[in-house]
């Protein structure tokens, strides 16, 4: 890109922060998508002076501090609870990984548990699993929701596709602070399977995803309809079963996930050419 | 129908002559006495008579069967086994690791019986419930890896397949303009596993393997043969019911203790099987070089080339793993080599018997001009081609899906009738076949994949070719040559060293099998023990588990079975009976099928020349042979002992009456046993 597209661009999202159609964190993140340090983009919001400071969210289960009134132009401080995991991101490395499906298990059953208690009490089912790894030659790749959003300026929208796409409102953007208990209060998505019209009559959700980012949504095998990952606010079962360190991780990245998206297919082949330095079809 | 925890219950039987499936309803007492895979296995080659001596190897009337046991599914390490009969005409059990046991499982089978001829060559496409015949034409002749790439691709589940139904409007304006909606609908997930035949299988090369993942094999007694002849090309497998379970949460618990034990394994987790080249089978003597003239070089530094550590900095590049599995005893490498033919070839390790047998058994580990009792005078690049060509050997035997310790043994043999002009050029087409030469193993390779000019001879495997060149060139000496017993190879673990003994690879049921338990018994003369080993191996191929996780599941095997099935009398003794039946029932199978008359000169005494004849060269074993080179002790006393051990008969060791009445399986096999006695 030009220095003076970038400079148009940068200067186009302050100014959307100015007129607080962005937030903050919204404008860390484009910034830094963008090819800015975060350092650098920390400058440029301050320069972007904000309406109101950003409410502070409100954590269920942990106690706050009282947080003082940010002097204009200083970034709103979280959280402490908060801080820890949002802009959490599941990560996997696939030199590292083996496929041995541990993860899978887990969260197959963590779910199936959840909304399948009785008619899952005497089976393990992999189809209730946000995370599959899967294998083509030699190549394993994780298959899991990297948390998407479209980029609000080009695309029209800064939700995630699938929420976009959704004709119900099923998808839901747990804000941060809220959600279930237990959960650490870190923001995520989640289906409500109340509204959710499944694979049989929809599945746009998945189609969209499978058009023009990957593959991160799978469909229940006893109602089909769409399960997509929680990242289990902010503590992930899979990344406890993992035997493999590092091979799965739960680790700060402040971005849009679509930075990782790939479909499993082109996932594949990229890899196989990275590992074994060839291409093939795969 | 009976609702079965752990198994389902349900195998499917194809017949691919009149192009029809059906559901097998196994009763659950029939489970109880054999479990699945292997034993069931060999239970259905009883009751449906292809134990027959009428019934050919490559005929529509043998059956293949692709099998799996009440662990397959949720439970570690679990693998899958082919029974069915062996084009050498004796039995074939046959595991491998991969993904496809489970994916069975899923699918809601306890294993696909395939019976019958295709009259084009199809796979099966197996989604739940659904089994499909489809053609093959356009993957047939493919590679054993191309081949599951196509047919994985074809099979998506209703959970992950759909047309389009998104249209621009469901996207805001600005990005329906940017990018709008292929209209490709959903089907981009990856989530089938297969098994495959390569051209090897195609062609019936008698010792052709089927073929999971690239490079995982059920690599032995040439089950892609029987899939070659019946033009099955493979079977592709989705499978979204899950696995049904009496008591999940124990199972569960008892899983999750066997993988936390099994992260701990260093061993294992360390490279696997390459553990074994340097640190056993060189120091017991019982490294297989040029066709086993040696078991070990004097120079211990030859060694080196295929030592784990070693081989991962020059060429290995990920671990890879099971289902369930955290030993990840697989690793995958990438050939560094100076020579085309070799560099970047992308396989797996090579395993301790591709190590062996397609590796110093090839005269592969010595400098050009060098001897194995010579110093090593290379340097580290010298090894790195020492290991490419193991790997490049053992690269091509997956590709065109055939069993290298087969393949390499006949290969040895080639050299070694070459080393001692016992053979001519011309008698091998023209290839010049030298220890060493991995460019006239390539060529030759091809010849018998593809069963062109001789290498529709050798395609025939190691004992058939010798046998071959012997009448041809009037030489019978050759018959010194193949390092076979009961006609088939013998892995990279040799008797006149400290490995094994013996009576271990004549009394094996899986013929000349290496991991068929009961070692440290045999070893001992403790035949009681050895045979205990020989059933809860057998039990672990029923079940069907990966061997090499046998010590995490030590104590909990039993338990397991009891939490999956829910059989709340099942204790650790029916684990080894299971075993016996196996047992009986295989020997019968060998013995009916060949119509032996005298099995022990017919069948067991059909052992290397070498072992007793050979003293190794070199190493802590110098000058050693087996049973001081005295047959008789073998035949004659070690042997009888062991079947009446068994209760088999002394004299032919056939199962008596009683003991098929004690195992509860006279009803399938008394009226055979009582044809041989
Ligand atoms: S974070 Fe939780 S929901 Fe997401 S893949 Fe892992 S276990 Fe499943
Ligand atoms: S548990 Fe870890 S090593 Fe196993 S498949 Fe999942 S990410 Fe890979």
């Amino acid at each position: 890109m030009s220095e003076e597209k970038l400079h148009e661009m940068i200067s186009e999202l302050q100014e959307r922060l100015r007129q607080g159609k962005i937030g903050r964190r919204e404008f860390l993140r484009y910034a830094s998508l963008l090819g800015l340090s975060l350092g650098a983009a920390e400058a440029l919001a301050s320069c972007a002076p904000q309406p109101t400071p950003e409410p502070t969210p409100t954590v269920g289960a942990a106690p706050q501090e009282p947080t003082a009134t940010p002097a204009p132009g200083e970034p709103t401080p979280p959280p402490a609870v908060v801080e820890a995991k949002a802009g959490h991101m599941l990560r996997f490395n696939p030199a590292v990984c083996t496929g041995c499906l541990m993860c899978a298990v887990a969260c197959a059953e963590k779910w199936a548990t959840e909304y399948f208690p009785e008619e899952t009490k005497d089976v393990v089912n992999l189809e209730f699993s946000r995370i599959r790894p899967m294998r083509s030659q030699y190549i394993d790749v994780v298959n899991v929701c990297t948390y998407c959003t479209l980029i609000a300026w080009a695309e029209g929208s800064d939700k995630a596709p699938c929420q976009q796409v959704c004709p119900e409102d099923a998808i839901i953007v747990v804000p941060e602070g809220e959600g279930k208990e237990g959960f650490t209060g870190m923001g995520y998505m989640a289906i409500d399977r109340d509204k959710c019209q499944g694979i049989d009559l929809c599945g746009r959700c998945l189609e969209v995803c499978e058009d023009q980012f990957g593959s991160g949504i799978s469909f229940d095998p006893i109602e089909g309809k769409s399960q997509i990952c929680t990242m289990c606010g902010g503590l992930p079962a899979c990344v406890d079963a993992c035997p493999e360190p590092t091979a799965l991780q739960f680790v700060p990245l402040m971005t849009n996930g679509r930075y990782f998206a790939n479909p499993p297919e082109a996932y594949f082949e990229l890899m196989y050419a990275k590992i074994f330095g060839k291409r093939r079809d795969l | 129908m009976a609702e079965f925890k752990g198994v389902t219950g349900k195998i499917a039987r194809v017949d691919l002559s009149s192009g029809t499936v059906s559901v097998v309803e196994t009763p659950e007492e029939i489970y109880k006495k054999f479990l699945g895979g292997s034993a069931l296995g060999v239970y259905y080659l009883f009751k449906e008579g292809v134990v027959e001596p009428s019934v050919h190897p490559f005929s529509p009337e043998n059956m293949i069967q692709f099998m799996i046991g009440p662990m397959n599914g949720i439970s570690p390490n679990a693998r899958s086994v082919i029974v069915t009969k062996s084009g050498y005409n004796f039995i074939c059990i046959s595991t491998s690791g991969g993904r496809a046991a489970m994916e069975l499982k899923f699918a809601g089978w306890d294993g696909i019986q395939v019976v019958g001829k295709a009259e084009k060559p199809v796979y099966l496409a197996v989604i739940d419930d659904n089994i499909e015949i489809r053609d093959a034409s356009k993957i047939w002749g493919m590679d054993t890896q191309q081949a599951e790439v196509e047919m994985r691709k074809s099979v998506l589940s209703p959970l992950e397949y759909r047309e389009s139904i998104l249209r621009d409007a469901d996207l805001t304006p600005e990005w329906a303009a940017l990018r709008p909606v292929k209209r490709q609908g959903i089907g981009a997930k990856r989530l089938a596993s297969s098994w495959v035949i390569g051209p090897g299988g195609e062609n019936m090369v008698w010792y052709a393997n089927v073929i999971t993942e690239g490079a995982r094999a059920h690599g032995r007694y040439g089950s892609g043969a029987i899939a070659g002849s019946k033009n099955l090309k493979g079977i592709v497998i989705r499978g979204t019911k899950g696995h049904r379970l009496a008591d999940k949460a124990k199972v569960l618990e008892l899983v999750r203790e066997i993988q936390a034990s099994e992260s701990k394994d260093s061993f294992w987790r360390s490279y696997g099987t390459a553990g074994i080249g340097a640190s056993s089978a060189n120091i017991e003597d019982s490294f297989p070089i040029r066709n086993w003239q040696w078991n070990a070089w004097a120079d211990p530094a030859n060694v080196k080339a295929l030592e784990g550590p070693f081989m991962d900095t020059a060429s290995f590049v990920k671990q890879t793993a099971c289902p369930g599995c955290a030993l990840h005893c697989m690793y995958l490498a990438e050939v560094t080599s100076e020579d085309e033919l070799m560099d970047g070839t992308i396989t797996d390790m090579p395993d301790w018997e591709a190590m062996g047998m397609v590796g110093g058994n090839l005269g592969y580990l010595e400098l050009p001009g060098a001897m194995p009792d010579d110093s090593f005078t290379g340097d580290h690049w010298d090894l790195v081609e020492f290991q490419a060509k193991c790997q490049h050997t053992a690269f091509l035997h997956d590709y065109y899906g055939m069993d290298y310790i087969e393949g390499g043994s006949l290969l040895g043999l080639l050299m070694e009738l070459r080393q001692r002009d016992l053979i001519t050029v011309g008698d091998l087409d023209g290839i010049d076949l030298q220890w060493g030469d991995i460019h006239a193993v390539d060529a030759i390779m091809k010849k018998i994949a593809h069963r062109e000019g001789i290498g529709d001879v050798l395609a025939n495997g190691t004992w058939e070719t010798a046998k071959y060149f012997a009448e041809k060139k009037g030489k019978p000496e050759i018959m010194n040559y193949p390092v076979t017993t009961h006609r088939y190879s013998q892995p990279a673990h040799d008797t006149r060293g400290f490995d094994k003994d013996a009576l271990e690879y004549v009394t094996v049921a899986r013929p000349t099998a290496h991991t068929g338990g009961g070692g440290a018994g045999f070893k001992q003369a403790d035949y009681a023990a050895a045979i205990a080993g020989q059933n809860a191996k057998s039990a672990v191929d029923s079940l069907v588990y990966c061997n090499f996780a046998a010590g995490h599941w030590a104590g909990k095997t039993a338990e397991l079975v009891k939490a999956a099935t829910g059989w709340t009398d099942f204790a650790e003794e029916d684990l080894g009976k299971v075993g016996a039946r196996q047992y009986a029932l295989c020997r019968l199978f060998d013995i009916h099928t060949q119509q032996l008359t005298d099995p022990k000169t017919e069948w067991d005494m059909l052992v290397p020349h070498r072992w007793f004849n050979d003293p190794l060269p070199t190493g802590p074993a110098k000058g050693q042979v087996a049973y001081d080179g005295d047959p008789s002790k073998l035949f004659d006393e070690a042997l009888p002992a062991y079947w009446k051990a068994r209760g088999w008969t002394e004299d032919k060791g056939i199962p008596t009456a009683e003991t098929l009445e004690e195992l509860g399986i006279a009803d399938i096999a008394e009226a055979i046993a009582a044809q041989h006695r």
